[in-house]
């Protein structure tokens, strides 16, 4: 199929769709994942379990062509994404073949600190593919449960949003140049009593052994501890080496778990910088890689003084996957 | 690092601090014939810039030699899985078992 006759046009199509409803939801995807698979392209769904089953129903025969994947398992950490639509891509781009897919990494049951993540992750994704083969990615919201406010931010995130059975420019698109803009929304401070720790070359090991102390009293296991102080240790070096010499450090606990936060000098300029899989160059960057996965969340901001790097590990391993997703009440389950 | 009769040993934590001087012994230590064994099973800590210098060394072996690792410690495993180390052909993974006595 030549780039031409690509139903989403010569570029990667972002778009978002607000259903309300298992009706809507269903009406919004299943036609445009049955397109996919008639014209023979790869489709990749990443959804709920519980939104996988829906569609599988949905789709009878057709779900035979079509891939799905747990986006609580893909998404838990929304930097880990895009690297799993980047597989995806290079693995069709090489066979020639068009693909598509669907992502719906925001939900009802997102913590604040997730869910600013997710929105950074829906406009990285425009930078992430923007400027590659063409594509179509379809991003459901579910309008009934979201706040108004997560709404108007996927206006901006996508070119185009589609609603009930139309597709429309969105006219609060930021923009492909916007989207890979620096990122520094404000983090919520920690406690006062919370202290920096200052660090450089000579102090890693001690960095450490603070570090491993305070995962350990305060309830991650030792397995968990380790990959907290492994990532700490490689943010830390970071700092070291490009930002500055020197940086600091600050641990504290709330609701979710342990939260590590470092600051540096230095700048970052590289939008996609702790979402890129590393290739096998020895000398790829891999420390902010390695952070996204072994932590549940990693807020990087990027301010005119430097650099913030916030590790989160959650004491519960998993919350997303207690988060029973009770869906949209309007029309009820679709019947099998 | 000290030398037993068949290969190396590192003990110890490895970081930035000390990873280039990891490198450059490593490349002077390897045999000049044969696999080289290095024995990790007594590193409490590697970082990626530690695992760096073994893989670069292990890459510099001439082809066809690798690089033979011994009781590669948790930490270390999980750090060469998530930067995509674990697979590479210079060096093989040994479970022999008998270095952590």
């Amino acid at each position: 199929m030549s780039m031409a006759t690509h139903p989403a046009g010569d570029k990667f199509r972002h778009e978002a769709m607000f259903y309300s409803g298992w009706a809507e939801f269903v009406s919004g995807t299943v036609p445009f994942i049955k397109q996919g698979v008639a014209a023979g392209e790869a489709v990749l769904v990443v959804e709920s379990a519980q939104k996988i089953d829906v569609l599988r129903s949905a789709l009878d025969r057709d779900a035979d062509g079509v891939m799905f994947a747990d986006m609580a398992e893909v998404g838990a950490n929304p930097a880990r994404i895009i690297p799993a639509w980047q597989d995806f891509v290079r693995q069709h781009g090489q066979s020639g073949r068009d693909f598509r897919g669907i992502g719906e990494p925001i939900w009802k049951g997102r913590t604040a600190d997730e869910l600013v993540e997710c929105q950074r992750h829906e406009s990285l994704l425009n930078v992430a593919f923007g400027t590659g083969r063409p594509w179509l990615l379809l991003c459901p919201y579910d309008v009934e449960n979201l706040p108004a406010e997560v709404i108007v931010e996927a206006r901006r995130s996508h070119e185009f949003v589609v609603e009930g059975m139309s597709a429309s420019h969105s006219e609060l698109y930021r923009g492909l140049e916007a989207s890979g803009g620096r990122f520094d929304s404000p983090l919520p401070e920690p406690p006062a009593d919370v202290r920096h720790i200052v660090f450089d070359a000579d102090s890693l090991l001690s960095l450490r052994r603070h570090a491993a102390g305070f995962a350990v009293s305060n309830g991650l296991s030792a397995r968990r501890a380790t990959e907290l102080v492994t990532a700490i240790n490689e943010v830390a070096s970071n700092s070291i080496l490009h930002g500055g010499g020197t940086g600091s450090m600050r641990m504290w606990r709330d609701a979710s778990g342990l939260l590590c936060e470092i600051s540096d000098a230095g700048v970052l300029d590289k939008p996609l910088a702790d979402r890129t899989r590393p290739g096998s160059a020895t000398r790829d960057a891999r420390g902010l890689w390695l952070a996204n996965q072994l932590c549940d969340l990693v807020q990087v901001r990027t301010l005119p003084t430097g650099t913030s790097v916030r590790l989160h590990l959650y004491l519960d391993a998993r919350p997303h996957l207690h988060v029973v997703e009770d869906g949209p009440s309007a029309g009820g389950r679709p019947t099998r | 690092m000290t030398r037993k009769p068949d290969g190396l040993r590192f003990a110890g934590e490895i970081d930035i601090a000390n990873s280039d001087a990891v490198g450059a012994s490593l490349a002077l230590a390897f045999p000049v014939v044969g696999d080289p064994h290095l024995d990790v099973s007594r590193l409490s800590f590697c970082d990626i810039s530690g695992i760096r210098a073994i893989v670069q060394a292990a890459g510099a072996l001439a082809p066809g030699r690798r690089l033979l690792l011994h009781g590669l410690p948790d930490q270390l495993e999980t750090v060469m899985k998530v930067t995509g180390w674990s697979d590479l052909p210079t060096f093989e993974l040994c479970h022999c078992g008998e270095e952590k006595t």
